[in-house]
């Protein structure tokens, strides 16, 4: 799709919430490194209206990428637990859904929807770029409904 | 450094497994383990680089081997000692090199060897862990994943529980 046609899309959407969807990143597994360049300028998650903060009590939006361990998804309801309502929760990767390669792993959890209320998968080992803003694209909708 | 192998050799019973430029291959019984790492720390080998375990399920034991570095010399110095699967206990060389109680700890938490006289041996990476020890080769994972995550009358779950076919 043509970019600016897309941006015009989200943006006419994103005004229905009337803020950017500010991120917090639990980046812990192998996700982190895949979507790094999201972040960067080539596929600049900014013009989006994506803005990574560095507290969770900022944050609207809590991005989980890959599996979380037994010990790690503790942490990771504390900081859900200090997001600022409304909230949601996006899981990236195959991991996250079904368990992914470490089905069979005795310290690693299964699905992250036994443990947080989450709003949107994005499957993929990793996600493309493209993908995580279709994510995007369908949680801002989500959201604009919602109201 | 002959004559300190030599001195090792005849002074603890001690058995050399490997020599090369430079590591050495030391095996020595479980009970002489302190005084052949005080001997060692007073003669420079002062830098514990650090300690691995093997579990041998045939000979029904478990291979400890401490890593010594020393800067002097420019020589690693690997201890070698076994300790039986039923009593799985050595006293700790933490009050000798202080840099070790992490390992230990380690080193407890996957293969249960208990360290006597080991200042905190809490879990390191597994919290509320409650099964057995996960390193040791008799532990049965895959089992334990399916009774721990898994339920059985899920439809969607119940493809968890296919036995695997071994590729042997």
């Amino acid at each position: 799709m043509d970019t600016e046609k897309f941006n015009y899309k989200i943006n006419k959407k994103a005004k229905k919430v009337a803020k950017a969807i500010w991120v917090f990143n639990w980046f812990n597994s192998c996700g982190f490194i895949e979507i790094l360049p999201v972040v960067g300028s080539r596929w600049d998650m900014e013009r989006f209206g994506l803005i990574p903060v560095a507290s969770p009590r900022q944050a609207d939006c809590l991005i989980i990428a890959g599996y979380q361990t037994i010990k790690s998804i503790k942490r990771a309801k504390l900081i859900y637990e200090q997001m600022a309502s409304p909230k949601t929760v996006i899981a990236l990767g195959s991991c996250s859904k079904t368990g992914g390669m470490y089905w069979d792993s005795y310290n690693t959890i299964k699905k992250l929807e036994d443990y947080l209320p989450v709003d949107l998968y994005i499957p993929g080992c990793p996600p493309r770029p493209e993908a995580i803003f279709d994510g995007i694209h369908k949680l801002v909708q989500k959201i604009s409904l919602s109201d | 450094m002959k004559n300190l192998i030599l001195k090792v050799q005849s002074e603890f019973k001690a058995e050399v497994l490997k020599k090369e430029k430079k590591q050495i291959w030391l095996k020595i019984g479980k009970e002489n383990l302190l005084s052949v790492c005080i001997f060692m720390k007073n003669n420079n080998f002062i830098f514990f680089s650090s300690l691995s375990a093997v579990d041998i399920l045939k000979k029904n034991i478990i291979e400890l081997i401490y890593h010594i570095w020393s800067e002097e010399k420019k020589m690693g110095l690997n201890i070698k000692t076994e300790i039986s699967r039923k009593n799985l206990e050595i006293s700790s060389i933490s009050k000798i090199y202080n840099s070790s109680q992490i390992h230990e700890r380690e080193i407890h938490e996957l293969f249960g060897v208990n360290f006597l006289r080991n200042p905190n041996l809490s879990n390191l990476f597994l919290e509320n862990w409650t099964g057995p020890p996960p390193f040791l080769k008799d532990f049965n994972w895959r089992n334990y994943v399916r009774e721990k995550f898994y339920n059985k009358e899920n439809k969607n779950e119940k493809g968890y529980f296919n036995e695997i076919p071994n590729n042997k």
